[in-house]
């Protein structure tokens, strides 16, 4: 079944700035979709109108086959829960426990349930014990993480991710993807990134968006596409680009890796099917496929 | 970035009000001041604020914490005792460049300080020892409109937020080579950078508000609280409503 199917969707902002622009997209039940695309392409904007926060200009959104314009705030927010970028726009209550418990208030549910879901939440993110914090006395990364709980006490069936690991330290970004990646399967999750080396962990299929939809596929398909990166002010995941070097240097191989698992396997490969013998040599098309990957590297 | 939360800094502290029911401790302690305020007997207003002194002395809170704060409303309450005696007729002590100085002044400078300083005492004392977020949850359990609180509650958010982004700014300022100073170019700049500051809360209010709305809220927001009267509740609220109430019953000397 569709989580979300989006069709010919138009915004502008009331200042009459176009922000969205025929956007289709759908993401089915489960499904783990990341939107990439340069700074003012119209992410937030996308992630907006799929809350109902934002109302449409033209176009449809369905959420599992109902029409949103249709359905209430609340009805919304059972099914849908959006993280956004600013922890701080994210927590506004006096203590933790009263912000993961904010959602699950507002649905309606008894005390004892709003409490074992605050609990819930707060175990599986492991924040237990900082129930009596207030959100200004922590971390960057501590807010982050207690944002997705705000959310995730409420049980959504779909999770809006805006740029999850953004200005995170290496461990806290590592924790979230971590943390997504438990989610990946249990909730449809839809991730508005930069982050090109985070994707093919997390996500089956991208969309490349600047103010229209450029481009959807798989990772491989997206990233492989040197062109469409450069032109969308995008990037290519750093394990990818090295393969892609090895590469033009004669290593063969099927399919470049996009993480380091995959890299892992690849190299794996490569032992037992060639006695893990490599060899490197110049070729005829080193030195132009060589530039394409500089083209991207310096977006010139 | 661990900043201590400044008023409720003392909250751990254990006095038999910190462990008081907030809502009993509100409403006690409301009562207690309307009482104090209301006094019109010097010596009684003494008695009042001998009270205040006492819980804030049963309390456990440092000293210096009360006086960071007391600070702020010293000079408002001082200003009474100092121009009340000029403008009240009555007997004179003395007189300067034509001005008489009366006791009838002095004295009623004395009781409007006194109540004033009695009440802001009693209010330092429940709010120091009281949790923010508790205070919030009493108040919505003693049905104070819920607008009411919901201003309170995100004032006291968002100040923290702000007064970080001011500072941000004015470093920002500064590592550009901008120095406050009382001239034209400096008050003009700051202006600029106020106005910026108004500009980035109007935005950050409009995507709080869309937080808010995304975790389905409607207006009123429900609170989960979870408080109990127990038997001493009732008793220290007993106590304080029969010190109010001696205030004005009983005879003085």
């Amino acid at each position: 079944m569709k989580a979300i199917e989006v069709k010919n969707l138009s915004y502008a902002y009331p200042n009459g700035t176009k922000a969205l622009e025929e956007v289709s997209l759908e993401v089915e039940e489960g499904e783990t979709v990341a939107i990439v695309g340069p700074n003012g392409a119209g992410k937030t904007t996308l992630l907006l109108n799929l809350t109902g926060i934002l109302k449409p200009k033209k176009g449809k959104i369905e959420l599992f086959g109902g029409d949103i314009t249709q359905m209430s705030n609340i009805d919304i927010s059972k099914n849908v829960g959006i993280v956004f970028q600013d922890p701080d726009d994210q927590l506004f209550m006096p203590t933790v426990f009263d912000d993961v418990a904010f959602g699950p208030m507002n649905l309606g549910y008894s005390k004892e349930e709003v409490k074992e879901r605050v609990k819930r939440a707060l175990t599986s993110l492991s924040l237990v014990g900082y129930e009596e914090k207030c959100p200004h006395c922590l971390s960057y990364g501590e807010k982050k993480k207690v944002s997705l709980a705000t959310v995730l006490s409420m049980q959504p069936k779909v999770l809006l991710l805006d740029e999850p690991t953004a200005n995170l330290d290496p461990r806290s970004r590592a924790e979230l993807i971590k943390l997504i990646k438990k989610l990946k399967g249990e909730v449809t999750i839809v991730i508005a990134t930069h982050d090109v080396n985070a994707i093919p962990e997390i996500a089956d299929r991208v969309y490349v968006l600047n103010k229209k939809i450029i481009a959807k596929g798989r990772p491989r398909e997206i990233f492989m596409n040197f062109d469409l990166l450069r032109k969308n002010g995008l990037d290519a995941p750093e394990i990818m680009k090295l393969f892609y070097v090895l590469e033009c240097f004669g290593y063969d191989c099927d399919e470049l890796p996009l993480s380091i698992d995959e890299a892992i396997q690849e190299l794996t490969r490569v032992v037992e099917t060639r006695d893990g013998h490599i060899h490197l040599h110049i070729h005829e098309h080193t030195h132009k496929n060589m530039e394409k990957l500089r083209k991207l590297d310096h977006h010139d | 970035m661990e900043r201590p939360h400044e008023i409720d800094r003392y909250i751990e502290l254990a006095s038999p009000f910190h462990s008081f029911d907030p809502r009993a401790k509100i409403v006690s302690f409301l009562f207690l001041i309307l009482s104090i305020v209301l006094l019109r007997d010097l010596k009684l207003c003494f008695v009042g604020f001998f009270i205040a002194l006492l819980f804030l002395f049963f309390s456990k809170v440092p000293l210096r914490f009360f006086i960071s704060y007391m600070r702020w409303i010293f000079p408002f309450v001082s200003l009474f005792v100092v121009i009340m005696p000029f403008t009240v007729e009555g007997k004179e002590i003395f007189s300067l460049y034509n001005l008489k100085f009366t006791y009838e002044g002095l004295k009623y400078g004395t009781i409007i300080a006194l109540r004033a300083t009695s009440a802001a005492i009693l209010v330092f004392v429940v709010v120091s020892t009281t949790r923010f977020a508790d205070i919030m949850k009493a108040l919505y359990e003693l049905k104070v409109p819920n607008l009411l609180i919901q201003m309170l509650m995100f004032s006291h958010r968002y100040v923290f937020v702000l007064q970080e982004e001011a500072q941000k700014m004015l470093i920002a300022m500064r590592s550009r080579g901008f120095d406050i100073g009382t001239n034209l170019y400096s008050l003009r700049n700051l202006g600029r950078a106020i106005g910026m500051l108004f500009i980035r809360s109007y935005e950050r209010a409009d995507r709080v508000y869309h937080a808010m709305r995304a975790r389905g809220y409607g207006g009123k927001p429900e609170v989960l609280t979870e408080f109990t009267m127990r038997a001493k509740d009732w008793a220290l609220s007993l106590f304080i409503f029969t010190i109010s109430i001696s205030l004005h019953t009983l005879v003085v000397p």
